[in-house]
């Protein structure tokens, strides 16, 4: 299935871009990380725990990095499996400065989720991906003012904090009683991609840092 | 004359021990030394198997053994064919591709089985499963009936020039005729989704290989002991004697336990024997939904032609049947489709094809309604969108085209599931159709109780939908009946019971013809050891066939007795009666001799014996009717719809059902409520889903629905119709299907008439609140 979204980063791209390379935050950014590693140029192995509901256990997989346009686009390919099923897909990120000083993140792809993530997990995917990618983009956001504070003020570094195992189970549940008032069809919009797409990328720039 | 048992709802035998927990179900069965097995399943729907590796699962303490396809040898093979192709319809194509019990080099759905797990118990089996890593190269998916046989689609079987699985024509008369002289035709694409069996109780088998007694005992929930019997036996170079097959109790079949050829009964018994222990599998709820089969899922093109004045002139029908990955049944469910479209009407033209494709989907194969409900759906909503088109009742023209009494026996010129002409054998449709309109009360509904209900801004419409139920198909069943020395009797039979309460009907038949209590009669299901032939419990067929067959042969026991009670009791055979489990002259009660003393006596001492003798009353007997009876009924129902929203509610069902004689009439209830509650869950609740990747998204009963009982209306209101069949001397038919077959078709024209919108049409089997809802908003323009 493709998927599209949007997210506004507060602050010039370059900043952006640089921040998606810094290990530290990105790391505290991506719920269930275990390992990545650099096994070539633009190609990582990681390892992962995923929870969705019911469905539970280490996922591990491989990705690639291709069209690489600093500071203005990748294309990201990947995809894992583990006990709860498989995950591939395909996602392209760009980067685009706006009038305001801010950059305007898009992010477009497709992807395919199988086994019993897909056939027992259906139903929390949607709610679990989207606090996924809301509690990401939170944890970024906090680590781009931190940096730029940092920037500004030259002061050695803004301690901030990622959330915790608890926290972000905290939101996957408020997220799950938003959701009950929709529609199915706004159900449907699937948030995996998203996820994948910046699970993906902070993993990979996480660790072509660290390497 | 003692009171008869048949036709009378006597409470069931098997109640007691049910209700007590007093049953042996499959998970029940617990051997010394038993090993468990579980089994890895695919997670990808289309994909080439590079290498499974096994090893660490291996290493994992507790797991004895581990098997891949590669691993089996020679012992690998497809299939065989559960059901033969169609070679008798002139033109048939059938490209047959057996069930592979295990993925070899290939994987054609997900769910399908690639490595076995044995292991100390089953919760190590399950971690090693984990530990398997299957490395496959993931191919594109096809899922959708149309585009699969698109000349690009990707192939599901190499070997195969197009997925294209079958294609059967058959045609009545002459459609291009029907079209030339019809005043008008209306054509509709109508969809049928798919749904689950979905029994209590999941698939299962325990298995154990006595080497000293060369004797394998396999424990299965299957539907068709003696082919999966056999099918074993053969397999493993076994005498069909050698292999015991037990049916333990059974929590609901519903079809899908009829398949064989599965990993379960292909691969099992083929580890016991290897490793010499016994050996334990029981499916699990998401692994029901992954590796049992399923039906349903085809795609009409569908066109009546009529007159002005509703008369039908002819029906033209095309349509894409799933089969799934391999077509292992045959085109038994497509070929009820065809037998089952206009088998209520007088239709003098009829043109049907099956497309049977392959998809990378779970394999199809009969679920309760096994393609009835299909072409029921089919024909019904055909008479509704023309009944729209000519401004006509929905009754009334359903009313001037139903066949009439004298119509019958009828041929059909369709060849049906059991490779024969269809022959409708005797019914009294207007009957069925008036006995409902009245109890329902069409006409007061339409003209007065809807008015009144949308002058208060309620919205309740009703249905009224014709059905036929096919059942009694051959080829054959049958069975022993023995009086034993207390006189009780013992009837046995290899049939498969599930819950239909064959403990009592059985019984009820063979105590009249006995003279005994019903609860004097034992009966003995599905167990190969003590009865060995037989086909299995499908298409309807257990009371009439097995039943039949009980009936001959009690028959003859009843004649052995009365013969040798005769010599005994030194009276002619006319002056004797039997009931109260003695023979006794009739006019001298106290000159009499007790069935057990006969049985005693019927077993010669030494001196005793004559030429030809024949020990025992015992007599075996079997039946295979040259064709099946055809049930048949009409189901009324009267729903709310709440626009707004999409929600529902059933305030109505009326359903008259004719089976012919009922052998206990609250057990046919039993069927109908049952079958009635399955319908609606597929009208309106239940629904297998695949995703665009061949993903089944709804394994689990939080996402597959069943109806509640707070989903169902305070009572179903069943009248009794009972056109007795010609074919067999009970005038039997079978019911198990009956309720399940016509409530999409019916609900759909009610939801319709609940909210009145012009150009409203659903053309789907299944819906639920949020498709209601839009249609709703497209009717309205929205």
């Amino acid at each position: 299935m493709k998927i599209e979204g949007t997210h506004v980063f507060n602050g010039p791209r370059e900043d952006v871009w640089e921040m998606f390379y810094d290990p530290n935050v990105l790391a505290s950014a991506l719920p269930g990380a275990q390992k990545m590693e650099m096994v070539n140029e633009d190609e990582f192995k990681f390892d992962m725990n995923v929870r969705v509901g019911p469905v539970s256990g280490a996922f591990s997989g491989e990705l690639q990095l291709d069209n690489v346009v600093k500071p203005d686009s990748l294309t990201l390919k990947g995809g894992g499996k583990g006990a709860p099923g498989f995950l591939n897909g395909v996602g392209n990120i760009k980067f685009k400065e706006q009038e305001d000083g801010t950059t305007l993140m898009e992010y477009e792809g497709e992807v395919n989720i199988g086994g019993a993530l897909a056939s027992v997990g259906q139903r929390m995917i949607d709610s679990v991906a989207k606090s996924m990618i809301r509690t990401g983009f939170e944890t970024l956001d906090k680590a781009l003012a931190a940096r730029l504070a940092t920037k500004e003020t030259g002061a050695e570094s803004v301690e901030f904090k990622a959330p915790t195992e608890a926290q972000f189970a905290k939101e996957v549940a408020k997220d799950m009683v938003k959701m009950e008032n929709w529609s199915a069809e706004t159900k449907l919009i699937l948030y995996i991609v998203p996820v994948i797409a910046v699970i993906i990328l902070l993993a990979v720039i996480l660790n072509s840092c660290g390497a | 004359m003692a009171e008869k048992y048949v036709g009378k709802s006597i409470k069931r035998n098997e109640d007691r021990r049910l209700l007590t927990g007093n049953s042996t179900f499959i998970d029940d069965i617990n051997l010394p030394g038993m090993l468990h097995v579980a089994i890895k399943r695919s997670d990808f729907a289309h994909a080439k198997i590079n290498k499974i590796d096994v090893e660490k699962a291996k290493a994992l303490p507790g797991v004895v053994a581990v098997y891949t396809a590669d691993d089996l040898g020679d012992y690998w093979r497809p299939g065989p064919l559960q059901v033969p192709p169609p070679s008798v319809i002139k033109g048939a194509i059938f490209n047959a591709r057996p069930l592979e019990c295990i993925a070899k080099n290939k994987i054609r759905f997900s769910g399908e089985p690639v490595a076995v797990v044995v292991a100390e118990d089953r919760y190590i089996a399950e971690d090693a499963l984990d530990l398997i890593d299957l490395d496959v190269e993931i191919l594109p998916y096809v899922g959708d009936l149309e585009k699969t046989v698109a000349p690009d689609a990707p192939l599901i079987h190499e070997d195969l020039e197009s997925n294209l699985a079958a294609d059967v024509v058959q045609e009545v008369g002459s459609w291009e005729k029907a079209v030339a002289e019809a005043d008008v035709v209306v054509k509709k694409r109508l969809l049928v989704n798919r749904v689950a069996g979905a029994a209590l109780e999941n698939r299962g088998i325990v298995v154990n290989w006595d080497a000293n007694l060369n004797l394998l005992t396999v424990w299965a929930t299957t539907q068709g002991p003696i082919p999966m019997r056999n099918s074993i036996a053969k397999y493993l170079g076994l005498l069909e004697n050698q292999v015991r097959l037990i049916n333990p109790a059974i929590g609901g079949g519903f079809g899908p336990k009829i398949m064989s050829s599965q990993i379960d009964d292909v691969v099992i018994p083929w580890i016991a024997m290897k490793l010499k222990r016994p050996i334990k599998w029981v499916e699990d709820r998401r692994e029901n939904f992954l590796g049992t089969t399923s039906e349903r899922d085809q795609l009409h093109y569908a066109e009546i032609a009529l007159k002005k004045d509703g008369t039908i002139l002819g029906v033209k029908d095309v349509f894409y049947h799933n089969t799934g990955a391999y077509n292992p049944y045959g085109m038994t469910v497509p070929l009820n489709t065809q037998a089952h479209t206009v088998s209520n009407y007088r239709v003098p033209n009829f043109l049907t094809e099956i497309k049977m494709v392959f998809t990378n989907q779970m394999v199809v194969t009969p679920v309760r309604g096994a393609g009835r409900p299909q072409g029921v759906f089919v024909m019904e909503r055909l008479l509704d969108a023309a009944a729209e088109e000519l401004g006509m009742d929905k009754a009334e023209i359903r009313r001037i085209n139903l066949l009439q009494p004298e119509d019958f026996p009828l041929r059909s010129g369709i060849i049906g599931q059991d490779f024969v002409e269809g022959v409708l054998d005797s019914g009294n449709y207007p009957y069925a159709l008036e006995q409902t309109l009245e109890k329902i009360e069409y006409e007061k509904f339409k003209k007065e109780i809807q008015p009144k209900a949308r002058a208060e801004g309620k919205y309740k419409g009703i249905g009224i939908a014709m059905f036929t139920e096919g059942t009694a198909v051959g080829p054959y069943e049958g069975c022993k009946v023995m009086v034993g020395v207390t006189g009780k009797v013992s009837v046995v039979t290899a049939y498969s019971n599930q819950g239909q309460g064959h403990y009592t009907t059985f019984a009820q038949i063979a105590a009249d013809n006995l003279g005994v209590k019903v609860t004097d009669v034992d009966v003995v299901t599905g167990d190969s050891g003590q009865w060995s032939w037989g086909v299995g419990a499908f298409a309807s067929r257990g009371i009439t066939l097995v039943g039949t067959a009980i009936h001959n042969a009690s028959l003859k026991v009843r004649e052995k007795a009365l013969n040798l009670a005769s010599k005994l009791l030194e009276t002619p055979v006319d002056e004797l009666e039997m009931e109260d489990s003695v023979v006794r002259v009739a006019d001298i009660p106290e000159k009499f001799i007790s069935l057990g003393d006969l049985a005693m006596r019927s077993n010669p001492t030494r001196g005793t014996v004559e030429p030809g003798m024949e020990p025992g009353l015992e007599a075996a007997s079997y039946y295979g009717p040259p064709h099946g009876a055809t049930g048949f009924g009409s189901l009324g129902m009267i729903v709310e719809v709440d626009p707004e929203t999409g929600k529902i509610n059933i305030e109505r069902i009326v359903i008259t059902d004719d089976c012919g004689q009922p052998v206990n009439p609250m057990v046919v209830d039993g069927q109908i409520h049952g079958g009635l509650q399955m319908g609606i869950g597929e009208a309106f609740y239940e629904n297998l889903v695949y995703d665009d990747y061949g993903q089944l998204v709804t394994a689990s009963f939080m996402d597959y629905l069943f109806p509640q009982a707070t989903d169902m209306p305070d009572k179903f209101e069943i009248i009794h119709s009972q056109t007795k069949s010609p074919l067999n001397p009970l005038g039997i038919k079978g019911v198990g299907e009956a309720g399940a077959i016509a409530p999409p078709a019916c609900m759909m024209q009610a939801f319709e008439d609940a909210l009145g919108l012009k150009d409203m049409f659903i053309t789907e089997s299944s819906i639920n609140p949020s498709k209601l809802y839009h249609y709703v908003q497209k009717a309205k323009g929205a």
